[in-house]
């Protein structure tokens, strides 16, 4: 019996794990949605009074209608757009930065090191959303102060990371060969040492993504971020606040929005994060 | 001597990802009460496998078959929990690493008492009592001070003392030592098999001593049973089996053994016993 | 030990102080002049009331001695006063922390009592289904937002079945908002005690446990579960961290009166000197607890109680 199970097994080759194929589904329905949805929306996201004020979800208007008669349909699509572009914003520029800080700390001596490592630690010891908040008090609310404050939110984790990977490869016999041959520590890490810890830094980049669209939906629900009337999850959310008793769908379409996205990515990062660290494998 | 342990036709089976893998491939052996039985072999031989089968703590992907008698009850057979209540009762286990195999944060008093309060129902108070007295038996100076200890205050051989002492406490009428000496220093050696021959002795257990160091063979067992791939491929009174070889592999094995002018001149050339003073070890 | 607190003290309050120094600074890296920002939403906001301001917040001085001034000022329990009625800023804060105290620590029972059970049972079931659907819970309690969370809460228990109230501060009022972050960090706890059990049931000394013949929920509850909590106190300041993180957007969904819902209407208001004054005690009440929980660890572990 055990035979022949393993034949089957051989044949289909290597298997995607379920939490994977779920994480990468997700995923890409809500980026189809972020990508097309000047295209799949029926109705213009903040035209108002399309049909009737908080009707419930139809064929016509598939989510419903909000507070001003907006197709729910329409604003929750178009809001994929704002929340993929904000956090992919922030992660991009958080990784940049943090990655930066982190090499920095690994490669430039150990003063700046013991200095730099302090700061990130004492900064990482707070919760990113709460940096996110401070920063964007302020900044000033609005979609491109949120998005800064949520990169530089990420910026110690990122940091913190590099700093882990780049401490890791500089042990590794071949830095110290390098540095014999009298190359300069600036060319030794664009050359040998990048090329080594980019592909973990962008596994790790996955892990900063779903925290960034956490982070921007509490912002613009708190009235700091993004603005009404722009269709971001937390905003519809915040602005819908009031009619939720009557109108309940207001409340659950922006919301399972922002769980399934952030939960695609939670998926796509924890598995990516096991393949990319063989001992957090073994435990777990 | 009718035996107290014996193992009939065991094999041990793993399911591995490229198919079905024997680790212990029809072994059958016995021990008596008052004998040490060395089952010797080179790491991967199957013989730590062949152990804990006995105690019924394979690892869940290994399946064990054949008969498996400990005072006359078919260890195989038994629930989980009617097995709870053989071990350390009928059969006690000790294991290659002091440093790990005792709980970091609890007490030394803590761990020499709970098998006695499992096993036979008494106060806490009344097990304090019978540990101190084994502990003192295996020749643990200050043994009030050492039960309010934690394992990591006391040595390597010291813990390893330990160890024994709880096994025993329960009086079991064999003692599984899976490699017991293997990571202490060999000063601490020569003193824990000293120990383990002197309770032979003085209490009758049967010892099942698990080895790759053919001089521990010479030095305490009575038998000795060779182990290779699974296999018993020798078995039979040390002296023979050590001064007159059958199986070629037992001879490779004393062949590459570095001291094998020790082994041959056997007992009595070990230099004389150490009383071990508190913290020498 | 006493080394040990010492080390602890000495780190907690080099941090307080980076945190102070930083948020004293925060006020000067924003782009354009504070004043202005603040003033913004004010109709008072003529040039003479500007230049009141500025002198009274010592804009006027070198930003080094503004900071230095805002850090001795701080250490000595002067956090200002806000823009809006010139109250002092430390008095409105600490007025509030017990409130928000008293939700961080419901919410953290919550997490705790949901969380431990939960990574127990997913650990000594490894690879089963109990072990993939607790492991379920746990992606998905990191997945959803608080905020969002507690407006179903609100939803279910008040507007539909109107088991308890909306908003307020009593007993009945402290429920949902303390399981709204129950919930969502009993997720994070799941996780810690999962992966501290795997690694201590593999040990050593669980399988010493089992040949002594002790009940394997005596082995699971007295030698694994135990280092395991043990481990896990280490970790639980990360938690209270981040809940009280989460908690300054729940307090506002719930209108509950502590310092997170202060601080949201202070950057609401832009009111700079009420948000920095909530960032020094937010970091403050953290550091705290992190350093009373490694001393409790240091406590709890004999191997660290030796040194």
């Amino acid at each position: 019996m055990s035979v022949v199970l393993e034949a089957k097994r051989k044949r289909r080759g290597w298997r995607v794990p379920w939490n994977v194929a779920l994480g990468l589904g997700l995923a890409a329905i809500v980026l189809a949605a972020a990508l097309l949805s000047s295209w799949i929306a029926p109705f213009d996201p903040t035209r108002m009074a399309v049909g009737p004020r908080l009707a419930g979800p139809s064929a016509k208007f598939l989510f419903g209608t909000d507070e001003f008669g907006r197709d729910l349909f329409s604003r929750v699509l178009t809001g994929a757009r704002l929340s993929l572009g904000i956090g992919f914003c922030a992660v991009v520029s958080g990784l940049a930065v943090g990655g930066l800080v982190g090499l920095v700390a690994a490669f430039a001596g150990r003063l700046i090191e013991a200095v730099l490592l302090r700061v990130i630690d004492v900064l990482y010891s707070f919760p990113d959303t709460l940096i996110a908040l401070a920063l964007v008090a302020f900044l000033g609310p609005g979609i491109v102060n949120a998005t800064i404050a949520i990169a530089i939110s990420l910026v110690p984790f990122y940091a913190r990371v590099a700093y882990g990977l780049a401490a890791a490869e500089r042990a590794k016999p071949y830095i110290e060969a390098a540095r014999l041959a009298g190359i300069n520590s600036g060319r030794l890490v664009r050359v040998h040492v990048m090329p080594n810890i980019g592909q973990s830094l962008i596994v790790m980049a996955t892990l900063g993504f779903s925290s960034a669209i956490l982070s921007a939906a509490g912002l613009s629900f708190l009235g700091l971020g993004v603005q009404p009337p722009s269709p971001e999850w937390g905003a519809i959310l915040a602005s819908g606040r009031n009619y939720i008793t009557k109108a309940p769908w207001i409340l659950i379409f922006p919301g399972l929005a922002i769980c399934l996205t952030v939960l695609s990515f939670n998926l796509i990062g924890d598995s990516l994060r096991d393949l990319a660290d063989p001992r957090r494998k073994r435990t777990s | 001597m009718t035996a107290f342990l014996s193992v009939e036709n065991l094999s041990v089976r793993f399911e591995t990802k490229d198919g079905p893998f024997l680790a212990v491939d029809d072994v059958s052996l016995e021990l008596a009460r008052g004998e040490i039985l060395a089952l010797v072999g080179e790491s991967g031989s199957g013989k730590s496998m062949t152990s804990l089968a006995m105690m019924r703590l394979l690892p869940e992907t290994a399946t064990a078959t054949g008969d498996i008698l400990i005072d006359g009850v078919d260890v195989l057979a038994l629930g989980r929990r009617a097995m709870e209540d053989v071990r350390g009762a009928r059969v006690g286990m000790i294991f290659q690493e002091p440093m790990t195999s005792l709980n970091p944060v609890l007490t030394i008093a803590r761990q020499m008492t709970e098998g006695l309060v499992r096993h036979r129902r008494i106060s806490r108070g009344e097990a304090a009592v019978r540990a101190l007295a084994t502990l003192t038996d295996v020749g643990i100076p200050e043994p009030d001070r050492v039960m309010r200890q934690y394992p990591h205050q006391l040595s390597g051989g010291m813990r390893q003392r330990v160890m024994i002492a709880a096994a025993l406490t329960l009086d079991p009428g064999v003692l599984i030592a899976d490699e017991p000496t293997t990571a202490l220093d060999v000063t601490v050696q020569a003193q824990v098999l000293d120990l383990l021959v002197d309770l032979k002795n003085r209490l009758g257990s049967g010892i099942l001593l698990i080895t790759h160091d053919i001089g521990v063979v010479a030095e305490t067992a009575d038998r000795v049973a060779v182990m290779r791939a699974g296999r018993i491929v020798e078995t039979g009174n040390v002296e023979a089996v050590l001064s007159a070889p059958q199986h070629p592999y037992t001879k490779g094995l004393l062949a590459s053994h570095l001291t094998l002018d020790r082994v041959m001149t056997k007992r009595g050339s070990r230099p004389p016993r150490l009383t071990e003073k508190a913290g020498a070890v | 030990m006493i080394r040990l607190i010492a080390k602890r003290l000495t780190a907690a309050f080099a941090t307080v102080l980076a945190v102070i120094l930083l948020s004293g600074v925060l006020v000067h890296v924003v782009p354009g002049d504070p004043v202005t920002a603040m003033m913004a939403q004010s109709v008072t906001a003529t040039p003479e009331a500007m230049d009141e301001m500025r002198s009274r917040l010592g804009l006027d001085l070198p930003v080094w001695m503004q900071v230095g001034r805002y850090a001795l000022n701080a250490l000595s329990g002067d956090l200002g006063t806000t823009i809006r009625g010139n109250e002092p800023v430390a008095r409105l804060l600490l007025e509030r922390l017990p409130n928000t105290f008293m939700l961080a620590v419901a919410g953290l029972g919550i997490a705790l009592l949901l969380g431990i059970p939960l990574g127990f049972i997913a650990a000594v079931n490894r690879g089963t289904a109990a072990d993939a659907a607790v492991m379920i819970v746990a992606v998905l309690g990191v997945s959803i937002p608080g905020f969002w969370l507690g407006l179903v809460l609100i939803q279910v228990f008040s507007l539909h079945l109107r088991w308890l109230p909306v908003a307020g501060t009593d007993f009945r009022n402290l429920i949902l908002p303390a399981f709204t972050l129950g919930l969502t960090y009993c997720a994070l706890v799941a996780r810690m005690t999962r992966s501290a059990l795997v690694e201590i049931l593999a040990e050593d000394y669980i399988r010493t446990a089992r040949a002594r013949g002790l009940r394997e929920h005596q082995v699971l509850i007295v030698h694994a579960l135990r280092p395991a909590l043990i481990s896990i106190v280490t970790v639980v300041g990360l938690v209270f961290a981040y809940l009280m993180g989460g908690q300054v957007i729940v307090e506002n969904v719930f209108s509950w009166n502590g310092i997170g819902r202060l601080a949201v209407q202070a950057m609401l208001q832009r009111d700079y000197p009420m948000i920095q004054g909530f960032i020094v005690i937010f970091a403050t009440s953290v550091v705290v607890v992190s350093m009373s929980l490694d001393i409790l660890y240091g406590i709890l572990d004999p191997r660290m109680r030796q040194r």
